[in-house]
């Protein structure tokens, strides 16, 4: 295991902290853009890049209804598992 | 997602500012998982343990006010101002708190946890509602004023939380809210005066290990 072999789509500071953060939800919860842009501390243009980035790969879900919800889906928290888990074995 | 989807236009990602190795992700994603965690608590750790001094504080001067009187005739004035003084502060801090940590959350668990605060808001308020028609039976101050409202409010929301938590697996809250139950069944045959003293310590030793383990588990 060679850290180039680690998720790119998560392996970057700010999709590590979106994807850890929303995983931090309960399963079925969703999180408001802005909430979620007060705790990472992106501008919202970065975070749209980003939050692109990972529903492109099916990591996150947006719904736009009164307010933009984001979510993680099962895929991202699988990812996030597969990713903790290479991190565990690259540190031994 | 679309540019329409936020109605802001996306910019091009900037570049990080340094790799990543496996030991700073290590780092950052525990960081970012323990705010992000505490951040959305709903049920934090401090605001259990503030529970545990509101029960003992509301519990305690209902039995210092009733603890002599022969025969039983009910807390007083005094104790039940502290009472729901107590219990008036403490819903307004609930509210704040929870309020703050539920700001932005959506979905289908939290619509659950909304609809349930409604539920249990309902059952507690048809166990006073209940003692009403106790009083218009005519029934004896000792079970009106001393044994039901003391334990009855716990053996009757304890048990309609234990069986929610238990429905969602959160196995640490349905063996506090099953020990709160027996607890209160129990000090139910201690008498009218002496139900408010075992209730109170009982009640509020509970609620502090269920917030003290809280604050193992988040720092372990």
């Amino acid at each position: 295991m060679t850290v180039d072999e680690l998720d790119p789509l998560i392996h970057t500071p700010a999709r590590l902290r979106i994807v850890a953060t929303l995983a931090a939800l309960p399963e079925g919860d969703t999180v408001s853009f802005t909430r979620l842009q007060d705790m990472i501390g992106l501008t919202p243009g970065n975070l749209i890049t980003h939050l692109r980035k990972l529903e492109d790969a099916g990591y996150v879900d947006t719904q736009k209804t009164s307010q933009t919800a984001v979510a993680i889906t099962p895929a991202g928290r699988a990812a996030l598992a597969g990713y903790k888990a290479a991190l565990l074995e690259l540190l031994g | 997602m679309s540019y329409d989807t936020f109605g802001i236009p996306p910019v091009e990602e900037r570049p990080e500012p340094d790799e990543l190795d496996p030991r700073s992700a290590a780092a950052l994603l525990d960081e970012t998982t323990r705010r992000a965690q505490r951040e959305f608590d709903a049920r934090p750790p401090f605001l259990t343990l503030v529970a545990a001094f509101v029960v003992l504080i509301a519990y305690g001067s209902i039995w210092l006010s009733v603890r002599h009187q022969h025969p039983y005739a009910g807390p007083t004035h005094t104790a039940l101002a502290v009472l729901y003084g107590t219990l008036a502060a403490w819903i307004v801090l609930v509210i704040v708190v929870l309020g703050r940590a539920g700001s932005g959350i959506g979905g289908r668990a939290a619509r659950e946890r909304r609809i349930s605060s409604i539920a249990f808001a309902a059952t507690w308020i048809a166990v006073y509602v209940f003692q009403g028609a106790l009083h218009h039976e005519g029934v004896s101050d000792a079970i009106q004023y001393g044994i039901y409202p003391a334990a009855a409010p716990i053996i009757i929301v304890g048990g309609a939380a234990a069986t929610w938590e238990a429905a969602r697996e959160h196995w640490q809250f349905m063996t506090a809210a099953i020990a709160a139950v027996a607890i209160a069944c129990a000090a139910a045959f201690t008498g009218p005066a002496t139900v408010w003293l075992v209730i109170g310590i009982g009640l509020s030793t509970i609620v502090a290990a269920y917030a003290l383990t809280r604050f193992a588990l988040r720092a372990a």
